[in-house]
């Protein structure tokens, strides 16, 4: 009998717990603003709640586009929340998988390496934004505007620029006898050419990398507009002339001693702001990192990337990284959005005046044409960066990414890793393409 | 001989400690230094920690994230222990077949990883309207069948005459629970609590999916935020690393001894 009551008891506890829980809950939901808030933009229909991630660069830009809105649209308002990208693609990836996209917010970053993958995959968290006809895509960079771009429809506002550069230490280039012309319009064997002859002379590599990453070769793959998947979406890479050939020439930068390999990201950056290297190739973001170390100021210059000799379209441009923005199907202020959008990210130049402070650039070609494109940057030594970059921009070709993208990429990194080690290229092409078909379900 | 053993002994164990301590001296070290300074690598104490301090409550909500972070993570030790260690003492004290039964049932469920259970979780979630919520933040992680089992364990230990006498001098046995169970158990308690709070105070993947407002960030989120940007402030990442670190390394150095007594005891 006593047991029988304690079990009674011990369910009732339970409860009391559980209902405790409750009470807490409701209590600090409505004891702190986010119900006040949450109410604010599910009733008010002049507020977006927007997700993305870096204060000083995207939040900035949506700050800046807020204030270019409210001009003619005074009682406008964004709820920016911020998100790490890791987080976004969880979130996005567990309502989809869930099929509830009612948490997702109005308008959300997406990476553009992504983002063929999660439209895919999850259609009905994407709106078409070619059918709403308030937008004049063509006016966007085409290498860019392609990454959000799925049968010809388009889901995303290219925004954040992804050109990838060369960057240079002049002084050490000087050192050695070089210009940043000398390294301007070339392909990469001059490139190791001159890096082995300035390692020689200053002891510092022209270049370094994360070991675990397959940037680099994806920027020269890109350069020359091949890519790792075929039109139809099928691996492209057993036979892949132009991908044997960026594996081969990574080898010889590294043998070479041009390039050094690095473990993470933090001490990539360390290689350029404790000066241990004369020069980086990455999208044009990379600025940023470069720039905080501000007692070299006037000691760097930028220019374009060398080519993939005698393959494909042998451009000197290429595109890592970046990210556009798209408004969620489940968006009850699709109109709001959508409006926004097309009249600050994809109609202000003001805006983007006001944004090139922080290193966002522009893929929105109109914006490149303003003064405050042409201004002659100190850190760079007086080059005219920006419109350089609107530039370069304009001439990158296009990279087709679709759904197993990135574990393509993880696949190619590997094999990056192994044939540096002594491992044949043909078989470890063969590895990348099982990799990916095993990925694929093929 | 036996003076150069302890001596090789010491200069072991004191290389081994340095080895452990330095990270956490370098997480204090870097917080009083600009970015640039700290991936130069400074090793002394600089005097940037004041800006730093200033950056970092305009990069984030810190008091907002401590609040939050203390209020979920309060919360959650408190009911879990109460939850657990009354089960933990029912499957021990009352155990028959059905109950272990149920028992090793438990323990597999400890071997599915979050993730596996996270979309179904989240589906049952957002059905019940429990996004959002500090509820919803709590219930997935509020009975756990390792603090389940670690009552269970140390209630082992437990006298069974002690129930006797007491059920004879008329406790009813929910007061045998909370009078002679609960003070006796202390140090598995204690051990549990400092379990609790750290996993609630590092949970990151669960409240990152269901909470999505940016009122209801926490001191981990606020961390992830501060390395997302293009351009990483280290000087200030690493203040915020110390910040978020110093409630567990306090609530850890006091209940230490307990901790120690309540894992060993479990073992037992």
């Amino acid at each position: 009998m006593k047991k029988r009551i304690l079990s009674a008891l011990m369910v009732g506890a339970m409860c009391t717990g559980l209902l405790s829980g409750c009470g807490g809950g409701k209590a600090a939901s409505t004891g702190d603003s986010s119900a006040a808030d949450n109410a604010a933009t599910a009733t008010d229909d002049n507020t977006l709640t927007v997700w993305c991630w870096d204060p000083a660069f995207n939040i900035n830009a949506m700050k800046e586009a807020e204030k270019v809105y409210q001009a003619d649209h005074p009682d406008f308002k964004l709820n920016i929340v911020e998100t790490p990208w890791a987080d976004i693609q969880t979130k996005l990836s567990t309502a989809g998988a869930a099929g509830d996209l009612s948490t997702l917010p109005d308008i959300f970053l997406m990476q553009d390496n992504a983002f063929a993958k999660n439209q895919i995959s999850f259609p009905d968290a994407f709106t078409n934004l070619t059918d709403t006809k308030a937008f004049d895509f063509t006016q966007f960079a085409p290498g860019k505007l392609a990454y959000s771009t799925i049968n010809n429809v388009n889901y995303g506002v290219p925004f954040d620029n992804g050109t990838v550069i060369a960057a240079y230490r002049t002084d050490i280039l000087e050192q050695a006898g070089y210009k940043v012309e000398d390294l301007t319009d070339i392909d990469w064997d001059k490139y190791i050419e001159i890096g082995k002859d300035v390692l020689a002379k200053t002891g510092k590599p022209l270049l370094s990398c994360q070991a675990n990453e397959a940037d680099i070769i994806m920027i020269m793959l890109q350069s020359t507009g091949a890519s790792l998947f075929d039109a139809e979406g099928n691996p492209n890479i057993v036979g892949n002339e132009t991908l044997k050939k960026a594996l081969e020439t990574y080898k010889e930068l590294k043998e070479s001693g041009v390039m050094v390999l690095v473990n993470d990201w933090d001490q990539y950056i360390t290689t350029m702001n404790a000066e241990t290297v004369a020069g980086t190739i990455n999208g044009c973001w990379i600025m940023g990192s470069i720039r905080a170390a501000k007692d070299q100021s006037g000691k760097w210059a930028v220019t374009n990337l060398p080519k993939l000799a005698g393959i494909g379209e042998q451009t000197n441009y290429s595109n890592n990284g970046g990210s556009s923005w798209a408004v969620s199907g489940s968006s009850k202020k699709k109109d709001l959005a959508v409006d926004f959008l097309a009249k600050t990210f994809a109609g202000s130049t003001k805006l983007y005046d006001s944004i090139l402070p922080s290193g966002a650039l522009a893929t929105w070609l109109p914006a490149g044409n303003t003064e405050a494109y042409s201004e002659k940057v100190e850190f760079f030594g007086g080059q005219e960066v920006y419109k350089l970059l609107t530039e370069f921009a304009s001439k990158t070709p296009k990279n087709n990414t679709g759904v197993y993208y990135y574990e393509a990429r993880d696949a190619v990194a590997v094999a990056a890793t192994n044939i540096i080690a002594g491992a044949d290229v043909d078989s470890e092409l063969k590895t990348v393409q099982d990799t990916v078909n095993f990925a694929m379900g093929k | 001989m036996i003076k150069l053993k302890t001596a090789i002994k010491y200069i072991f164990l004191i290389i081994v400690s340095l080895i452990s301590v330095f990270p956490l001296y370098w997480m204090a070290v870097s917080a009083t230094h600009t970015s640039i300074e700290v991936i130069r690598g400074a090793l002394l104490p600089g005097n940037y920690l004041f800006k730093n301090f200033a950056n970092l409550l305009a990069a984030g909500d810190v008091s907002g994230a401590m609040a939050n972070s203390f209020k979920y993570s309060i919360v959650m030790t408190v009911l879990a222990l109460f939850i657990c260690s009354l089960a933990g003492y029912g499957f021990e004290i009352y155990h028959d077949k059905a109950k272990d039964a149920i028992m090793s049932v438990l323990l597999l469920a400890m071997m599915v990883p979050f993730v596996a259970i996270m979309i179904p979780l989240f589906q049952a979630f957002s059905k019940w309207g429990l996004l959002n919520t500090t509820l919803g933040f709590l219930l997935p992680t509020i009975s756990t069948p390792f603090l389940i089992m670690l009552f269970r364990q140390s209630a082992r230990s437990f006298p069974h005459d002690i129930l006797e006498a007491a059920r004879l001098d008329g406790l009813n046995e929910f007061h045998i629970f909370l009078r002679i169970f609960v003070p006796t158990m202390k140090s598995t308690y204690a051990s549990a609590a400092i379990i609790t709070f750290m996993g609630a105070w590092n949970s990151y993947l669960w409240p990152k999916v269901i909470m999505t407002e940016k009122t209801s960030i926490t001191m981990p989120m606020l961390v992830a935020n501060l390395k997302e940007g293009y351009v990483t402030d280290y000087g200030v990442l690493m203040l915020a690393v110390l910040l978020c670190s110093i409630p567990t390394v306090i609530i850890f150095f006091l209940l230490q001894k307990q901790f120690a007594e309540g894992i060993t005891g479990a073992v037992k």
